[in-house]
């Protein structure tokens, strides 16, 4: 009756206010993006250290414009990319390390172009290599620049166990069979050469991904790197077959690996494994994984020094991977813009490089800036290589990189059916 | 009474039905709509989605075959275990002195979010034995260690001596591994419906039986079970349920690698991660279909129940 009148009226009345009040804070954001510097909404890949050193990167940019970063990292970032832009709430800038879905994107017009933003796309293609130009370039429009760089040429030792065993470190110089052959040195002294571990969850396999594409670099050529991404040379290719069975040469080899063959190279997570060549004594003699492993070895073994403790040679064979963060924009108001002009910035940038565990691609960093003599030595061997490819398994991205992972695991269960698994790879492109 | 109009019911409807539209009916409408186009979801492409989960083109990146074999093998072994076990124990454990403590005890692990519980677990299965638990114990008794969530062998029949192909061995370890994990955390759920419908069994008829000779094991099997039958499908439709859509679980311990994938972490991975979002709608909607049917008899029996209550 009456009672029950006023409660629908209050209801009615409720409800009002609860939908103006939405639109009301729907306008506020609208208008909030104005002419001056506000919130930049960042997607990335990283946690722990690497945030800190990020955030400490751009807070003079903060205090200069008065605007402020929203970042959210995760591991998952492609499917939090792909999932925000297909609702058409996409971030402002994202920061991941594939480039496969930036293409993608790029190709579907939802990207910035840089010479959107005032002055960025000349900083870039002035103080950039051309081919990481080239990688952040779609159908002739550059997209996107590459600020964090790994070298994967880099095999990890403990110099000190070199030393006191007389096992001399390779050279640039060097070929894959001194590789075996120091690893016959070592077995023979009885220590297994090789930590390999792939395992990294849902992405489990990527770190023999980043063996085959180095060997198939530098024993197959750039050419024959750049056909397999593009899709004119298959997988299937007897020059890549001979890549997988070189990596299988070293994993698989009796008593070549602690991890005691594959079921154990399988299980160990990749972090895990780049800790046997440094405990005490030694577990094994070197191990492979890009320049990030630096960090791990020194988070596990916080006394650790650069260089006396740890220290990485060449890869044998000349030619580098690597890997490298790429930075696109989905729009071009002015936040982003100055926000991506600040990241592009050798300033900004020096100053993760003076805190460690970040390599530059930018010219204008000089290897001075680097804090020690290891991560000064990743920087000249990423801007001094004869030989330098992205990321293999990165520049394809989407299935085709999801089979390439699962291909190594299996590989190295069933190494007899790698046929089969070949076959199986170039099925996914 | 004044204002009992007809839309009054409506009314007070509308909000659940709101939410219900926009966060079930739609979904589902638009996952069905997805499912027939292509992997942007531009253009029509008929059945070509279905083709591929029958097909199985890409046995290494989305094992469609594997996947559905895995469910098969969820919903089956889950299930059978979870209850069997629930079961044993409810009998059991209502027959000693410290029942709330055993049972508290068996039901904590429903109490953990299975992400934790997942996480707990991938450090139990570790392969190194100086993390992993179910390795150093194995070691310890004079066993090898075994890579529990990698090894996708199984014990050498003629079933399963095949090799690797793009089916899997009926019972990998891997899989056991993790249903074994999925049993951890149910057990006590079913124990303790379980228990509450021993509790409804009148003392008299056990006791008639009892009087007439039937030991123990005869009074389990002729008695309690058939009397607790409605008891037990109830348990075991949620059971089934559960084993279809698992996903946290797999996704957690191996992400769906090594042929650990079920129907629900493929899709995810097909439309997020692949960015198929055609071949990703319709593995959802081969799943939801193969829920309904559960879920209509899990809703008749209750119906039926109450009916009779």
């Amino acid at each position: 009756m009456f009672h029950s009148k006023r409660s629908y009226l209050l209801l009615i009345l409720f409800a009002i206010v609860a939908f103006t009040g939405l639109a009301f804070v729907a306008c506020g954001d609208d208008e909030e993006e104005g002419p001056q510097i506000g919130t930049v909404d960042v997607l990335g890949i990283w946690g722990d250290e690497e945030l800190v050193s990020f955030e400490a990167m751009v807070d003079p940019w903060e205090l200069d414009t008065g605007g402020s970063m929203a970042f959210t990292g995760t591991r998952d970032i492609t499917t939090v990319l792909t999932t925000r832009v297909e609702g058409g709430n996409p971030p402002d800038v994202a920061i991941p390390a594939e480039v496969g879905r930036f293409q993608q994107f790029a190709g579907e017009g939802k990207l910035t172009p840089l010479s959107a933003c005032e002055g960025l796309e000349e900083t870039v293609k002035a103080n950039y290599p051309q081919g990481f130009i080239d990688l952040g370039t779609v159908d002739g429009t550059l997209y996107g620049f590459f600020m964090k760089a790994d070298t994967k040429g880099t095999i990890w030792y403990n110099p000190g166990f070199f030393a006191d065993n007389g096992y001399e470190p390779l050279t640039v110089d060097s070929t894959f069979d001194d590789l075996v052959a120091l690893s016959d040195q070592i077995l023979a002294d009885g220590t297994p050469p090789w930590s390999i571990g792939v395992e990294s969850g849902e992405a489990s396999g990527w770190p023999g991904t980043d063996w085959i594409q180095q060997i198939l670099l530098n024993e197959a050529g750039g050419d024959v790197y750049d056909g397999v991404i593009d899709g004119s040379i298959p997988f299937t290719d007897s020059r890549v077959k001979d890549a997988w069975e070189k990596f299988g040469d070293i994993a698989l080899t009796e008593g070549y690996t602690v991890q005691e063959g594959a079921e154990g190279i399988n299980a160990t997570n990749f972090v895990d494994a780049t800790y046997p060549p440094f405990e005490s004594p030694p577990e094994a003699a070197v191990v492979y994984l890009g320049g990030f492993a630096s960090s791990f070895i020194t988070d596990q073994f916080p006394d650790a020094v650069a260089g006396e403790d740890f220290d990485f040679f060449p890869f044998p064979g000349g030619g580098v991977t690597g890997g490298a963060n790429i930075v696109y924009a989905f729009n071009d108001d002015e936040t982003t813009c100055s926000f991506l002009n600040d990241l592009a910035s050798a300033e900004a940038q020096r100053i993760w490089v003076d805190r460690g565990g970040f390599t530059s691609v930018n010219s204008q960093v000089s290897l001075d800036s680097y804090p020690d003599p290891v991560s000064r030595a990743q920087a000249e061997q990423l801007a001094g290589a004869e030989l330098f490819r992205f990321d293999l398994d990165d520049a394809i991205g989407g299935a085709l990189q999801l089979a390439f992972f699962d291909g190594v695991t299996q590989y190295l269960a069933n190494p007899d059916n790698l046929d089969s698994i070949l076959t199986g790879i170039e099925a996914s492109r | 009474m004044v204002g009992r109009r007809w839309w009054t019911p409506w009314l007070w409807l509308a909000p659940a039905l709101a939410l219900l539209g926009v966060f079930l009916v739609y979904p589902v409408v638009d996952t069905c709509r997805r499912s027939f186009l292509d992997e942007r979801s531009k253009n029509f492409v008929g059945f070509d989605n279905y083709r591929f989960i029958i097909e199985n083109p890409q046995p290494l990146v989305s094992d469609t075959h594997s996947a559905l074999l895995n469910n098969v093998m969820w919903l089956t072994l889950f299930t059978v275990i979870t209850v069997c076990l629930g079961l044993t124990l409810a009998v059991l454990t209502g027959r000693v002195r410290y029942e709330a403590v055993a049972k508290s005890a068996i039901f904590i692990p429903m109490a953990i979010s299975f992400v934790a519980a997942s996480v707990i677990w991938r450090f139990m299965y570790e392969f190194n034995t100086d993390i992993g638990t179910v390795n150093a114990t194995v070691t310890s008794l004079g066993g090898e260690p075994t890579a529990w969530l990698q090894d996708t062998g199984a014990p050498l029949t003629a079933l399963t001596d095949r090799g690797p192909d793009t089916l899997p061995r009926p019972i990998q370890i891997n899989n056991l591994a993790l249903v074994l994990v999925g049993v951890w955390m149910w057990t006590g759920f079913a124990m303790v419906v379980l228990s509450a419908g021993l509790k409804g069994i009148s003392t008299e008829v056990l006791e008639a039986a009892r009087v007439d000779g039937a030991n123990e094991w005869q009074i389990f099997r002729r008695i309690i079970v058939p009397i607790l039958s409605p008891t037990i499908v109830v348990v075991a439709t949620t059971l089934v349920i559960q084993g279809l859509k698992k996903f946290d679980l797999v996704w957690v311990m191996t992400g769906g690698r090594f042929k650990t994938d079920v129907v629900a972490t493929l899709f995810y991975k097909e439309a997020f991660r692949i960015g198929d979002f055609g071949v990703g709608a319709a593995l959802a909607v081969v799943l939801l279909l193969w829920v309904l049917p559960v879920m209509v008899i899990g809703i008749r029996r209750f119906q039926f129940q109450e009916e009779t209550r």
